[in-house]
């Protein structure tokens, strides 16, 4: 079948939007980076796990589905202040080996508790409502209502975060833990207590983005989170590990990127050039889109 | 008894794939690339003695060797990224490593049946070993001389001056880059030596499942590879070894009266042993002979 | 104290043997495995659910008839191979040389499959070749073939070959007003890529459907031919992937009469939603055998509505109906998959009976060679829906099947090609 122009930027549309999803994982990635300057290999099967818990406990309670996109998050959050406390609050903040291997540990238990409970069979995930059955035409161009709706909700988070980082005195000290460990310490300021806002802050974003990427295929299985874990990674890397923009717009480009290879090159070499794609980034640019200068190790 | 030569090979070479990011821990890098060295000596090794033929002992040092040859090439370009970046690197080359076999079909006729890789259906056939009539224990002792020339070499390295400079990449680049040690000599040749344990120990798998697919390969594979080590510790070889008896022993096959909870308690139990022994579990030098003989070079 | 120890270990061996020996008369042994563990986890416990409800059934009548007249009951040991080929080796290595198992039934992914065959002895009888001796027979692992990789391995799995082939008869028969084709796979899952380009593309040409833009080269309609044409014809995903804008769209824009999305449940409801989101659908649309299960009702019973699926399980006699409800009574569900476990412990019965087995687990070695011979022997097999036939060279089933389609969120039944 021949490639129009039309077709190859219909893909980078629906590429773009589908981005957002690995645009909010890449969010928490590099926010907890931020924050810790380690990454938590658990954050999205803690998100996936929040979509299932959502999805539970509606279920079992017989709630309006709405719900599920409100217990899902909070479940989440949970979660991460879980994951934290098993995989980052004993471990000496100097061993990162230690806490990488414990997420990673983290990541297998919720997996498997996930497909314990389940069986593995894929679930039915309420869509986004109205959302869901939206789809604007602009020409020849189609757009997904619930892929638009999850965009903005990306924009609007990093809008928040960025305000929260910035302009609160929460913020402050986040940052001040993030960049001078000891001397925030030194200065009053309780840094397991900030770590755990930090963590709760992105499990609450990761609930939501794994509930949207549930109900934006319509259906939840486990095999969902190892691929967002590595597009998720892969966007905070390109947007510079503690980037919260370049995080955001790392996540709609490999969208984009993903969607027009697999609309030129096919579905079985998709993800080649997205891997290329991070090399070039780390041999060129290691430091990513935005990231700083400063060398993290 | 073939049973526990099967948990045997087993563990064989999961050591060796351990050793591998073992010898790249100790420069201080954490490599997800070991499985991607890993795939390319199990399907180069099985290429060679299927589609060609060739003995098995030339077949794995031709494989180990253009696994090698690829972590030299990975070595370079490894040495700009550091740390968390550099566990992201390495996951995107196994994974690219995994997708161009997923994409390879190279099949040859042989006696009237294809045989070689075959894309997402795999590379079936690798029988060399029961071809040749070599009994299971030939396998095991095959496996298990490697396993212990490399345990060897590894800890006879820790025991010289090469070892030391290994190490001392790891604890800080800086002071040991200021003490005149050639860092790119350094971890590239770290880089190829783990790619050539690692590119062995995949050519083994191969001839042992007899059969290989890219799902062999996946992430999974890799964070396995670098756990033993850090769950082992990296005070000396051993603690690699202890953790795959540990996991490929006691875990997954010792823990099979579980049943359905036996998968629980693997996440469970690296949280666990990470909280408890940060460092690994096994976290003394062994023969720490600075405290028996008097060192002059000091 | 070594001649201490020597007599310890001699009064276990005696006891051991006590112990077994008690066990001759009363109690055959096989063997399952399968995923228990991992996204592919339903397989196992399906699987293993219609085994213990079998082999239940089995003693709940008596038992198993042995050599001398005797009868002793059934039992079974499930293991978890997760779906990963080390560990499906490990326990065939385990069940042939640790245990008394006769036979054993399994595993469910046919990637293990594929690379635990490998380890049988190819060729009964070469003492050349050192690969295990023990019979197996297959219930859930799909995949085009693979039974002749051993003449020890055997399956009781779905002709797939046959079923689209009657398939596409019956539709060029009764929908003259469908005429062309499109379709798409998981191409990083070996059964739905390899089925889909291997046999229902190929059925489909063969039966004077013609691919949308124009015949595929290469591809005559003989199994297999020019399959890799097919797949880059296609438009394809991965088998977890999330999103399907971009096939969905080819689809729709092929404007094919009938649509083949061959895939497992998953994709299959995440690619039929955005298909149907698209306003995509087609006049009529064919599934890969293993999405006609309970998963694919539950997860877009909507979207899926006419799909239409061979399937070779189908509760549309008692005793499927039955085995059904034990399914689902055991924490199981049956489908084309596990509904074969049930048959295959009833295979074994009748096999233990017909070669003459004694129990003795001192000749565990020669009766499973009996046993093999038994299994190769068959001709035919009562199957939960009719008569199965064995391809006895090859040690594979030819098993009678319905279509089947979705309505209504049930999988009803649309056809049956034998009437």
């Amino acid at each position: 079948m021949s490639v129009g122009f039309i077709d190859i930027l219909q893909s980078l549309i629906d590429g773009i939007l589908f981005g957002s999803i690995y645009a909010l994982i890449g969010l928490g990635f590099t926010l907890i980076f931020g924050a810790m300057e380690k990454l938590n290999m658990a954050y999205a099967a803690s998100s996936i796990g929040g979509a299932y818990v959502g999805l539970g406990l509606a279920t079992l309670f017989s709630l309006p589905l709405f719900l599920v996109f409100l217990i899902g998050p909070v479940a989440a959050g949970l979660i991460s202040i879980l994951v934290y406390l098993v995989s980052f609050r004993l471990i000496p903040s100097t061993n990162h080996l230690g806490s990488l291997m414990a997420s990673i540990g983290a990541l297998f238990f919720i997996d498997e508790v996930i497909i314990h409970e389940t069986q593995g069979s894929p679930l039915t995930f309420p869509e986004l409502g109205i959302f869901a059955e939206a789809y604007f035409m602009f020409g020849d161009l189609g757009f997904r209502g619930d892929l638009i709706f999850i965009m903005i909700f990306g924009l609007i988070s990093m809008g928040v975060i960025i305000y929260l980082l910035y302009y609160t005195r929460l913020g402050l000290a986040t940052r001040a833990v993030s960049q001078q460990n000891v001397a925030a310490r030194l200065c009053g300021i309780p840094i397991h207590t900030i770590n755990i806002s930090t963590f709760v802050l992105a499990g609450i974003l990761g609930g939501f983005a794994g509930c949207m990427a549930a109900a934006s295929v319509g259906v939840i299985s486990p095999l969902l989170t190892i691929p967002i874990t590595i597009k998720g990674l892969i966007a905070a890397v390109i947007g510079g590990l503690g980037s919260i923009r370049g995080a955001i717009i790392a996540g709609l480009m490999i969208g984009g990127v993903e969607n027009f290879f697999l609309l030129v090159r096919g579905v079985n070499e998709r993800d080649i050039y997205v891997f290329l794609l991070l090399f070039v980034f780390l041999v060129l640019r290691p430091n990513g889109l935005f990231g700083n200068e400063i060398n993290r190790d | 008894m073939e049973y526990y030569f099967g948990i045997l090979q087993n563990i064989g070479f999961h050591t060796l794939l351990g050793l591998s990011a073992y010898l790249l821990l100790l420069t201080g890098q954490l490599s997800m690339a070991q499985v991607g060295f890993f795939a390319i000596g199990a399907y180069a090794s099985g290429i060679l003695t299927v589609i060609y033929g060739i003995n098995i002992f030339l077949a794995l040092g031709v494989g180990a060797l253009i696994a090698s040859f690829f972590a030299f090439l990975v070595g370079f370009p490894a040495l700009r990224i550091k740390g968390l970046m550099l566990v992201i690197a390495t996951i995107a080359f196994s994974e690219i490593v995994r997708l161009y076999f997923f994409n390879l079909r190279w099949l040859v006729e042989k006696n009237g049946v294809e045989v070689g890789p075959d894309g997402a259906q795999g590379f079936r056939e690798i029988r060399y070993f029961a071809a040749n009539g070599w009994e299971p224990y030939h396998i095991v002792s095959f496996i298990w001389i490697v396993v212990i020339l490399v345990l060897f070499a590894l800890w006879w390295l820790d025991r010289v001056k090469a070892g030391s400079v290994l190490r001392a990449v790891g604890e800080d680049e800086l002071a040991a880059q200021s003490s005149g040690i050639n860092l790119t000599v350094v971890k590239v040749s770290a880089m190829t030596g783990g790619g050539f344990i690692a590119g062995i120990a995949g050519g083994l798998y191969a001839h042992s499942t007899t059969y290989v697919d890219h799902n062999s390969f996946t992430i999974l594979l890799a964070t396995f590879a670098v756990a033993y080590p850090i769950l082992g510790g990296l005070k000396n070889v051993f603690g690699t070894l202890f953790a795959v008896i540990f996991i490929q022993g006691i875990l997954i096959e010792g823990l099979r009266f579980l049943g359905d909870y036996r998968n629980l308690l693997f996440g469970l139990l690296i949280i666990l042993v990470m909280n408890f022994y940060p460092k690994g579990l096994i976290n003394i030098p062994l023969f720490n002979w600075s405290k028996l003989v008097k060192r002059r070079d000091i | 104290m070594i001649s201490k120890i020597k007599s310890l270990k001699l009064a276990a061996l005696a006891f051991a043997t006590v112990i077994a020996g008690g066990a001759v008369a009363d109690t055959i042994k096989i063997a399952g495995w399968g995923a228990k563990s991992g996204p592919l986890r339903s397989f196992g416990v399906n699987s293993e659910a219609i085994i213990k409800a079998a082999i239940d059934r089995v003693n709940e009548n008596g038992g198993v008839k042995l050599a001398d007249g005797s009868m002793a009951k059934m039992s079974y040991d499930y293991y978890d191979s997760a779906c990963n080929a080390e560990q499906g080796i490990a326990i065939a290595r385990k069940v042939a040389s640790e245990t008394n198992a006769l036979i054993g039934i399994g595993p469910t992914c046919s990637g293990v499959a594929a690379a635990s065959f490998g380890v049988f002895q190819k060729k009964v009888g070469d003492s050349s070749d050192t690969g295990l001796q023990m019979p197996l027979l297959t219930d859930t692992a799909v995949r085009n073939g693979l039974a002749k990789i051993s003449q020890w391995t055997f399956r009781n799995t779905p002709n797939e070959p046959d079923m689209y082939d009657k398939l596409f008869a019956w539709i060029a028969k009764t929908n003259p007003e469908i005429k062309t084709i499109y379709g798409g796979t998981e191409t990083n899952q070996g059964h739905s890529a390899g089925t889909y380009s291997k046999v229902i593309v190929q059925a489909a040409v063969r039966h004077g459907f013609e691919w949308v833009n124009g015949p595929i080269d290469e591809v005559s309609g003989k199994i297999g031919s020019g399959f890799k044409n097919v797949l880059s014809s296609s438009s394809n995903w991965l088998m977890e992937d999330t999103n399907f804008s971009v096939q969905a769209r080819a689809f729709k824009k092929s404007g094919a009469d009938l649509f083949i999305v061959s895939s497992h449940p998953f994709t299959t409801c995440g690619f039929l939603k955005e298909l149907s989101r698209m306003k995509g659908m087609p006049k009529m649309m064919v599934g890969l055998t293993s999405s006609s299960s309970a998963e694919v009702m539950k997860g877009c019973p909507k979207q899926a509505e006419g799909m239409i699926i061979p399937t070779s399980f189908a509760p549309i006699t008692a005793a499927a109906k039955e085995v059904a409800a034990l399914a689902a009574a055991n924490g199981g569900s049956a489908d084309l998959h596990s509904a074969a476990a049930w048959e295959n412990v009833m295979i074994i019965k009748d096999v233990i009976e017909a070669v003459g087995i004694t129990g003795d687990p001192s000749k565990v070695k020669e009766e499973r060679a009996k046993m093999r011979d038994g299994l190769e022997a068959l001709e035919t097999t009562e199957g939960l829906i009719g008569k199965v036939t064995r391809v006895q060279d090859e040690g594979e089933a030819l098993k009678p099947f319905v279509f089947v389609h979705a309505k209504n969120g049930n999988w009803e039944v649309l056809h049956d090609p034998r009437k």
